[in-house]
């Protein structure tokens, strides 16, 4: 309608033009008759001209009228026809009399419509065909989790929900929160779930993923408390192992739990109560058959003891029996926890507070426990000595084996009454599960608690647990040892050190570390990829305190060598090169004495990139494979896992022959050694170096036969 | 000289055993029954040895354990722990916490008798 308007528009003012030109000439040709006073030629040139104007509006009249009903209206027709076809009835004809009138026009219009209406039918089925798989799908999921017995829930890393099952709904409607896009902890207690996650990203971004899997088991509560839940968490990674999400899958264990506790009590029960009776019953028969009572009014005494004890026995074994019956068994989930994670999580829940300071010390080991509960206590008990003592720094501390872990607290000063302990016992752990107490988690642990002071005026609290499976350990391969590097200068740096020489061994600030290279041959071109590093101090291994970086080598590395260090050229691709992380560790070192086993081999290394890195490192040097020779000069073997076995030290073997695994067990080995050259009258930096240097010249010479 | 030894034991038939069989030794024996009353007879009588139990009324036999090795006093006392607290993480405690032996219940007279005279050194 605008182009018709528009072009009658233009139609008129045309008009209007031609008819004031047309008007212009005649009333023009009329004046002109008149100047030359031919009176009646005006007027008939007047009137003629008023006639043409009349018969020129007349003609522009019909041109347009045939215009507007040979296109503008058949046009209009059209654009309605368009739009009744396109939104209202595909099937709609253009009025066969205007489709004439169009001609080809129409055809091409009347093709493009009947195509673009198949092409939006195809489209519409297809995308119905997808809804239909897609709901299918969707419909065999829910069914799925609607029919898992166990509730799911899945949600993003801001804790919100984004997919949760019926079954879910069922066990956490007590608390009435669960939604979608809701926060998880608006319905259970927040720290299990957390504690679970960092867990899990830790072993993420170890690389332990691959091995252990990204699956979690632990133990949680409703917010309200009244429910407990064994959940099990698997973190969701995307194609670039970015975690993205995690999946929960939780069952009702509060009945189960509680059974269990009941179930404990018994076995105690059944185990130490029956003791008592026994002993009593036993020591009065052995007396009456080994050594009976002359005195007639004694024998008959131990004769009474026998027969109560008897009937105490029966009594209580009966009781025990009875309710033995209505006993579900259940089992409080325990996972493999690495002390080095455990303790590290406590000292940085520690380190939140400003008023304590918490370091890990020691040579990390696997234990077997919950994780969490065990956190709790060990928060609840650091804090709990520094109300007590008024200590402000601490030590945590695992050590141990296969059997048996010892998870210390250890602080400068007394150590704690048992009698404060014992009252300990009976409190609740803050944030944790269903208020559950110390005693709680003891038991659940099956263990005790007690602290001492040690003669050196440090004290400390022994927790014990059972030792980790550690799952690696089985299948660890036996690899053939380094072979010696005997090039002493490498371990007598020409500067001096006087007044470190003289120090006590045991008063030096020691940095044990170890590298992982590409090859035996320094000089001929195989290069570092590893290099890591702890910090021993007064005795103690600061293993939170640790150096460990991957270095690119600038080089392939030869495939043989990865069974060694497992390091890939994926895994140092984009790593930095040594002239970087070389100074980096020299800062880490700063002026203590180095320390590694078979030194040699690692400070060759150190001493080829002087001149590329321009750090030099010349701390004095001490190795723990020379070191034990002058400690054992008549044993053959000093290879690490030799020396290891002989002072007792167990060897995780998931990170055996990494840097920093090798770096941390050569710790251990040498303040272990550290107190036997004590034994032996060797004190002093300068005594070992001595004795290490004669050991040079014993293994030279042993060479030679 | 006689050499005393002070039995706490809770269990009073136990205590009988316990006495009869120390006194058949030629020792000269106090009874305890209570884990409070302990402290007062060990400083009271100076034993040589205390055969003591865990599970005692208002102290345990830990607590006592623990308090007599911090006491000048009382170090060159000998102290067994004869006890049903039998896992392997109690017997750990009792040592830790400084005791000579660690008897768990029940016990062959005998054996007792040996260890007891291992630590009197008799």
């Amino acid at each position: 309608m605008r182009i018709r308007r528009r072009i009658l528009n233009s139609f008129l003012i045309a008009a209007v033009g031609v008819v004031a030109v047309v008007g212009g000439l005649v009333w023009h040709f009329a004046e002109l008759a008149a100047a030359s006073a031919a009176g009646d030629l005006q007027i008939k040139i007047l009137m003629f001209g008023a006639v043409g104007l009349v018969a020129l509006m007349a003609l522009f009249a019909v041109l347009w009228s045939g215009l507007d009903r040979a296109l503008m209206v058949p046009l209009q027709q059209l654009a309605r026809s368009l739009r009744t076809s396109l939104h209202a009835n595909p099937d709609h004809k253009l009025d066969p009399e205007v489709a004439a009138e169009l001609g080809e026009l129409s055809d091409a219009v009347e093709n493009a419509v009947t195509a673009l209406i198949k092409g939006r039918d195809h489209l519409d089925a297809a995308i119905a065909d997808e809804t239909r798989l897609y709901a299918a799908q969707k419909d065999r999921l829910e069914a799925v989790l609607r029919d898992l017995h166990e509730g799911v829930i899945i949600c993003n890393l801001n804790h919100q929900v984004l997919l949760y099952n019926h079954r879910a709904l069922e066990l956490l409607h007590v608390s009435g929160e669960l939604g979608l896009g809701r926060s998880l902890f608006q319905f259970t207690n927040r720290q299990p779930f957390l504690h679970a996650l960092e867990r899990l990203n830790n072993r993420l971004l170890d690389g332990r993923g691959e091995v252990r899997g990204l699956t979690a088991p632990f133990v949680a509560t409703t917010s309200a408390g009244d429910v407990t839940l064994q959940c099990k968490m698997t973190l969701l990674t995307d194609d670039s192992h970015e975690p993205t999400s995690y999946v929960i899958t939780f069952d009702d264990r509060t009945h189960e739990l509680a059974e269990l506790g009941r179930r404990d009590h018994l076995l105690h029960q059944a185990t130490d109560g029956l003791r008592k009776p026994l002993a009593n019953l036993r020591a009065a028969a052995e007396i009456l058959n080994d050594d009976p009572p002359e005195e007639a009014a004694l024998r008959n005494t131990f004769i009474q003891v026998v027969r109560d004890e008897s009937h105490n026995l029966s009594a209580a074994m009966e009781d025990i029996s009875t309710e033995f019956h209505d006993i579900i068994t259940g089992h409080w989930p325990m996972t493999d926890i690495y002390s080095a994670n455990l303790l590290n999580a406590a000292v940085r829940r520690l380190r939140e507070e400003k008023a304590i300071e918490a370091v890990m010390t020691g040579l990390p080991c696997w234990l077997y426990g919950d994780s969490y509960t065990l956190l709790e206590l060990l928060h609840f008990l650091t804090h709990a000595v520094q109300e007590t003592t008024g200590a402000k720094t601490f030590d945590l501390e695992a050590s141990g084996d296969d059997e048996i872990v010892y998870v210390d607290i250890i602080w400068t000063g007394t150590g704690v009454s048992e009698t404060h302990l014992q009252g300990w016992l009976d409190e609740r752990l803050d944030e944790a599960l269903g208020g559950i107490t110390v005693r709680g988690v003891l038991d659940r642990h099956r263990t005790d608690l007690w602290s001492s002071t040690e003669d050196v005026g440090r004290a400390r609290i022994r927790l014990p647990l059972t030792g980790g499976m550690t799952e690696g350990n089985t299948v660890a391969e036996s690899l053939p040892p380094r072979p010696e590097f005997y090039d002493f200068s490498l371990l007598n740096p020409d500067t001096h050190h006087e007044d470190l020489g003289s120090r006590l061994l045991k008063s030096q600030t020691y940095v044990v570390f170890d590298t992982e290279t590409t090859g035996l041959n320094p000089s001929g071109g195989d290069e570092m990829i590893s290099i890591a590093g702890v910090r021993v101090v007064n005795g103690r291994i600061l293993t939170g305190e640790s150096f460990s970086r991957l270095i690119h080598p600038g080089r392939e590395i030869p495939k043989s060598s990865i069974r060694f260090h497992g390091i890939t050229d994926d895994m140092v691709e984009d790593q930095p090169p040594a002239s970087i992380i070389l100074p980096e560790f020299r800062r880490y070192v700063d002026d203590a004495v180095l320390v590694a086993h078979n030194a040699a081999f690692d400070m060759k290394f150190l001493k080829l990139k002087e001149p590329a890195t321009g750090v030099v490192f010349d701390n004095p040097v001490l190795d723990t494979l020379l070191l034990s020779v002058s400690l054992h000069d008549h044993i053959d073997s000093h290879s690490l896992d030799a020396i290891a076995e002989r002072f007792g030290v167990t060897v995780d073997a998931e990170t055996r022959h990494t840097a920093l695994g090798d770096a941390l067990v050569t710790a251990s080995l040498f303040l272990k050694m550290l107190g036997l050259l004590e034994a032996n009258g060797i004190t002093t930096l300068d005594q070992a170096r001595e004795a290490a240097e004669k050991m040079v010249a014993v293994r030279k010479m042993q060479e030679q036969f | 000289m006689l050499k005393t030894v002070l039995i706490a034991e809770s269990q009073a038939n136990l205590r009988l055993s316990l006495c009869y069989l120390m006194e058949r030794q030629g020792y000269r024996t106090i009874e305890v029954e209570d884990g409070a009353a302990v402290a007062e007879r060990v400083a009271a009588d100076a034993p040589d040895l205390v055969l003591i139990g865990v599970d005692m009324e208002n102290r345990s036999g830990f607590d006592l354990c623990q308090s007599f090795r911090n006491d000048p006093a009382c170090r060159a006392m000998k102290i067994i722990f004869v006890t049903s607290k039998a896992r392997a993480v109690e017997r750990d405690k009792g040592m830790s916490l400084g005791a000579d032996a660690y008897i768990t219940k029940p016990f062959a007279n005998a054996d007792l008798l040996a260890t007891v005279k291992g630590v009197l050194g008799d």
